[in-house]
C-alpha cells in the first residue's frame, strides 16, 4: 500500500485511507540538512525541518502540505524546484549523505485551505479542495471511494478518537497527545497498542499543576515539554498544538454521515479546526477560553516556532486576553543549550504557579 | 540653469529649487521644497541622491505629501477607504466611485527609513508584541495607533489567503485593537489540473477558471461594502470608465520603465523609478494627480534620450533588481558602484499589466488580483523574472530580501535556484535593513563584486570576439 505524508490537521486522514492509502503524519526532527543554517536566516525551524526531510526523502509516494501558513507555501515550492532540478551542493540528510536521486523524490500537493471560514464560498473552496485531492490520490493509483466505503471509515476513526478522549483522563500529557498523533494515520485501537488501557497504567498525577500548552506544530522533541511540565510539577491537561485536540475535526453526526459523507467530512474539519491563521481568528479565542475554563487550567505553555509570525502575533495578545500566566518558549535552531534553557524555564514557571 | 540630469543631494536641492522658482516652475498645491520634507521628519532624505529634474521635484512631493493630502480629502468630505494587503486591486473599484479614496496603510512600511529609525510607531508596536522580527511595515501598527500620521479611514479591507504572514498577523492585531476590517480571500493561485478549464490572466500566468470565478465572487462582496460605505450604487459602466482610468495610469507607466530601463545612457536613476512604481498600488491616494506626475516624467525622460543625456555612465552594469528595498539609499547605493537598473519586479508587476477591457469589470479584476506574482508558486514568479531578465538585457539579478518578512527567505531561494538554472547572469541575495548605514560597507562589498564581475565577463566576451 503507498502512503501519502502529511501535515497538516487539514488533511483528513479519512480521506487518504478511503483511496486505499496509507496515511502518514509526519513527525520531524530538527533540521540538519541544508535547511538547518537557513533557520538562522528568517526558515521556520518546522518548515526547514520538513524541507529537509522531503529531500532526503520521506519514502512516501507523495507529500501534502497546506496553504495554512506562507512558509508552508514556499516550502512547497523548495521542495518541487529542488527535486526538479536535482539536488544541489550541500543537500545532507540526517547522516550527512547526500539525499536519495530526484527520481526517488514525491510529488507535493498543496492543499487551499481559505484563512476565512465565514462565508459558503470558503467552505465550497475546501470542498472542491478535497474533491482536487481525492483527484489527485487516484492519480496515484489509489481508488475513489464509494460513500459506504468512506462512511465506514469515518466511523472508525470518530470510534478510536472518541476512546482516547474518553481515556484523556488516565493518560499522561505526552500519551494523550501521542495517541491523538498516532490516530492521524490509521484508525486502530491506539490505547491497547501502547499497554495504556489496563487500570494499574494510569499515570496522571491529578494533585499537579493543570497546564495547557498552545502553539503551533510541534517537532519529535518537543514531546519532552509535556515531559519537562510533569517532572516539574504539572499536568498539560490541554494539548492546542497543531498536532494535538485543538486541530481534531469535532465529532461526526452519523446521520450526516450516512446522507453525504463527503460533506460531513469536510464541514467536520473546516469547522471543527480553529487557528490563529484564520482571519479573524475569534474562533480559536473563543474556543481556547471554553477549554482553559472547563479543564480549570492555571497556567499556559506557549510554544512557538522562530519566524512564525502568524503565532508569534498572538502571544501578547493572548496576554491580555488570559488572566493566566503564560511562559513563551520560543525555539530556534535546535542546540543542547536551548533545550537546558527551556528545561530550567518550565521549572520555574511551575514553582511560581504551586 | 543648467539642465544637465544629475543626481543631487539635499543641500543641492535647495539651490536646485531656487533656479527652478527663479526660472519660472509652477507646482500643485502639493509643491515646495523638499527641504521641508526633513522638518517633519523624513530626515533619510538628508542621504539620499535624487534626479534634479522638476518631473522629479513634482514625485518627491506627491509622495511625501499623502498624509497632509488625505487629511485635505477628509475635510473636502471624501470618504477614505484603507486597501490593506491589496497591490493595485480594490483601489481600481475605490477609484470609480465619485467620492472615495483609496488608501494604502501598508505604505508605512517605508516609515522606518524615512524617519530612520521610526521612533514611537515602533515602540508602540513592540509595545504590541510586534517586535523587529516582523517587516518593517509593522511601523503601520504605530500608525493606527497613535494616529499621528493617516486619518484612520472609515473602512478597512484586507485581502488574506496567499498573502504574507507578516502583514495578516499585523492586521489581525490591528483588528483586534478596534479597527473593523472587511476580510477578502485571494486563494494560492494553482496550475490548471489536465483537461480542467483555465484562462490567461495578465502578466501570462494561467489559473482555473473556478479559482478566478471564486475571486470575482470576493471582489463581489468587496463591491458590495464599498457600496454600502459609500451610499452608491456602482453600475458596471462606472467600474469599466475605472479600469479605463487605471490602464491609462499602467500605460504611462509601462512607456516609462521602457524608457528609463533600455535608454542609454540612463535617463531616469533607480530611486525615482521605484517611487514612481509604487504609484501603481493606490496611485498615492489621488488618481488624477498620479497621472500628471507620471505624464511630466515621462515628458522628462523623452527629452533626456532626445538630447541623449543621462544621469549615469552609459556602460553602467544593467541589473535586474526584485523585491523593493526597506531602504531608499539602497537604489543609490547600487547606482555609485557601477550599475543601473534595466528591469524590476518589486513584488507588484500585476499591477503594472494592462487590465482586459473585452471582459466584465469584475472578471477582469479577478483576473487581475489572481495574476499577484505572490498569490502562485515562487517559481511562476521566477520565471516570469527570468522572461524580463532576457527581455530588458539583465547582466545581473540582485534578490533583496526584506528583514523579518516571513515569505523572503525561502521565496529568495526558489527565485535564485530558478534563475541560475534559466539564465546565465550572476545573482545575488542582500538583505537590506530601513537603514543601512551599519551594513553599508557590507552591502557595498557585495553589489560591487557583483558589478566587477559582470564587468570582468563582459571584458571576457570582447576579447573573445577579437580573437575569433
Amino acid at each position: 500500500m503507498k502512503t501519502i505524508a502529511y501535515c497538516s490537521p487539514f488533511v483528513p486522514p479519512e480521506w487518504i485511507a478511503a483511496h486505499g492509502l496509507r496515511p502518514q503524519w509526519l513527525r520531524r526532527s530538527a533540521a540538519t540538512g541544508r535547511m538547518a543554517t537557513a533557520v538562522g536566516r528568517g526558515i521556520c525551524p518546522y518548515a526547514g525541518a520538513l524541507i529537509d526531510a522531503a529531500l532526503a526523502g520521506l519514502g512516501a509516494a507523495a507529500l501534502v502540505l497546506a496553504t495554512t501558513c506562507d512558509q508552508m507555501r514556499y516550502a512547497a515550492a523548495v521542495v518541487e524546484i529542488r527535486a526538479w532540478h536535482g539536488r544541489r551542493a550541500g543537500d545532507v540528510d540526517a547522516h550527512g549523505q547526500e539525499p536519495a536521486a530526484t527520481k526517488d523524490r514525491c510529488p507535493v500537493f498543496l492543499l487551499n485551505v481559505p484563512s476565512m471560514w465565514q462565508t459558503a464560498a470558503v467552505r465550497e473552496l475546501y470542498h472542491s479542495e478535497l474533491r482536487r485531492l481525492g483527484r489527485f490520490l487516484t492519480g496515484l493509483g489509489g481508488s475513489a471511494p464509494e460513500d459506504a466505503e468512506l462512511a465506514g471509515l469515518m466511523l472508525d476513526y470518530d470510534r478510536a478518537r472518541g476512546n482516547v478522549y474518553e481515556a484523556a483522563a488516565h493518560l499522561s500529557g505526552r500519551q494523550f497527545a501521542e495517541a491523538l498523533a498516532e490516530l492521524r494515520g490509521a484508525p486502530f485501537d491506539v490505547l491497547n497498542s501502547r499497554g495504556l488501557t489496563a487500570p494499574g497504567k494510569t499515570v496522571r498525577n491529578t494533585a499537579a499543576v493543570p497546564l495547557a500548552i498552545v502553539g503551533g506544530p510541534l517537532l519529535e522533541p518537543d514531546y519532552e515539554l509535556f515531559d519537562l511540565a510533569e517532572h516539574s510539577g504539572g499536568r498539560v491537561v490541554l494539548d492546542a498544538t497543531e498536532g494535538g485536540e485543538r486541530t481534531m475535526p469535532r465529532r461526526f453526526d452519523p446521520a450526516r454521515v450516512a446522507a453525504d459523507p463527503v460533506a460531513e467530512l469536510a464541514d467536520a474539519y473546516f469547522d471543527g479546526i480553529t487557528d490563529v491563521f484564520r482571519r479573524p481568528n475569534t474562533g480559536f479565542y473563543e474556543w481556547l477560553g471554553r477549554q482553559l475554563s472547563t479543564r480549570s487550567v492555571r497556567g499556559i505553555i506557549f510554544r512557538r516556532f522562530a519566524w512564525c509570525d502568524l503565532w508569534h502575533a498572538e502571544l501578547q495578545r493572548l496576554r491580555q486576553w488570559t488572566r493566566l500566566p503564560v511562559l513563551d518558549i520560543d525555539a530556534g535552531p535546535d542546540d543542547t543549550a536551548a533545550a537546558r534553557r527551556t528545561e530550567g524555564r518550565i521549572e520555574a514557571f511551575l514553582e511560581m504557579l504551586a | 540653469m543648467s539642465d544637465t540630469p544629475r543626481r543631487i543631494t539635499l543641500a543641492e536641492w535647495d539651490a536646485r529649487y531656487a533656479e527652478l522658482r527663479a526660472a519660472g516652475l509652477t507646482e500643485p498645491d502639493y509643491g515646495g521644497p523638499l527641504r521641508r520634507h526633513v522638518a517633519e521628519g523624513d530626515v533619510r532624505l538628508l542621504k539620499l541622491r535624487m534626479d534634479n529634474s522638476a518631473a522629479s521635484l513634482r514625485l518627491w512631493n506627491f509622495l511625501l505629501s499623502e498624509e497632509d493630502r488625505l487629511r485635505g480629502a477628509v475635510a473636502a468630505g471624501k470618504q477614505l477607504v484603507g486597501t490593506m494587503k491589496d497591490l493595485g486591486t480594490v483601489p481600481v473599484m475605490v477609484y470609480s466611485f465619485r467620492d472615495l479614496v483609496a488608501f494604502y496603510p501598508d505604505g508605512a512600511w517605508w516609515l522606518p527609513c524615512l524617519l530612520e529609525g521610526g521612533g514611537e510607531l515602533m515602540a508602540i508596536a513592540d509595545s504590541l508584541g510586534i517586535d523587529d522580527s516582523y517587516c518593517p511595515v509593522r511601523a503601520m501598527l504605530g500608525a493606527f495607533v497613535n494616529k499621528k500620521r493617516f486619518p484612520i479611514p472609515g473602512l478597512l479591507t484586507c485581502s488574506v489567503g496567499a498573502t504574507c504572514d507578516d502583514f495578516s498577523a499585523i492586521a489581525q492585531r490591528v483588528e483586534s485593537l478596534g479597527f473593523p476590517v472587511f476580510w477578502w480571500e485571494i486563494p494560492h493561485r494553482r496550475p490548471p489540473e489536465p483537461g480542467e478549464p483555465a484562462v490567461e490572466l495578465p502578466g501570462g500566468f494561467h489559473a482555473p477558471a473556478e479559482q478566478v470565478a471564486f475571486v470575482k465572487s470576493e471582489l463581489a462582496r468587496v463591491l458590495a461594502a464599498l457600496e454600502t460605505y459609500a451610499g452608491e450604487r456602482l453600475s458596471q459602466e462606472q467600474l469599466a470608465t475605472g479600469i479605463a482610468r487605471t490602464n491609462q495610469a499602467r500605460m504611462a507607466l509601462g512607456a516609462l520603465r521602457q524608457i528609463a530601463y533600455t535608454a542609454e545612457p540612463c535617463p531616469m536613476p533607480a530611486l525615482e523609478m521605484l517611487v514612481v512604481e509604487m504609484l501603481a498600488i493606490h496611485f498615492c491616494s489621488d488618481h488624477n494627480e498620479t497621472l500628471q506626475v507620471l505624464a511630466e516624467l515621462l515628458e522628462e525622460v523623452r527629452r533626456r534620450v532626445r538630447a541623449r543625456v543621462g544621469v549615469l555612465e552609459a556602460d553602467a552594469v544593467r541589473v535586474f533588481w526584485v523585491n523593493p528595498v526597506a531602504d531608499l539609499r539602497a537604489m543609490n547605493l547600487l547606482e555609485d558602484t557601477g550599475g543601473r537598473i534595466c528591469g524590476s519586479d518589486y513584488l507588484f508587476c500585476h499591477a503594472l499589466d494592462h487590465i482586459p477591457t473585452d471582459l466584465p469589470p469584475l472578471e477582469a479584476l479577478a483576473r487581475m488580483a489572481l495574476a499577484d506574482p505572490m498569490a502562485g508558486s515562487p517559481a511562476e514568479r521566477a520565471r516570469r523574472i527570468g522572461a524580463d531578465v532576457r527581455r530588458f538585457g539583465a547582466e545581473a539579478v540582485v534578490i533583496s530580501r526584506i528583514p523579518g518578512a516571513s515569505h523572503c527567505a525561502m521565496e529568495g531561494t526558489v527565485i535564485a535556484d530558478v534563475l541560475r538554472t534559466e539564465t546565465p547572469v550572476p545573482v545575488v541575495q542582500i538583505e537590506v535593513p530601513p537603514v543601512t548605514d551599519s551594513v553599508e560597507p557590507t552591502l557595498r562589498t557585495r553589489i560591487e563584486a557583483l558589478v566587477e564581475s559582470v564587468r570582468e565577463a563582459r571584458g571576457r566576451s570582447s576579447l573573445g570576439k577579437e580573437v575569433g
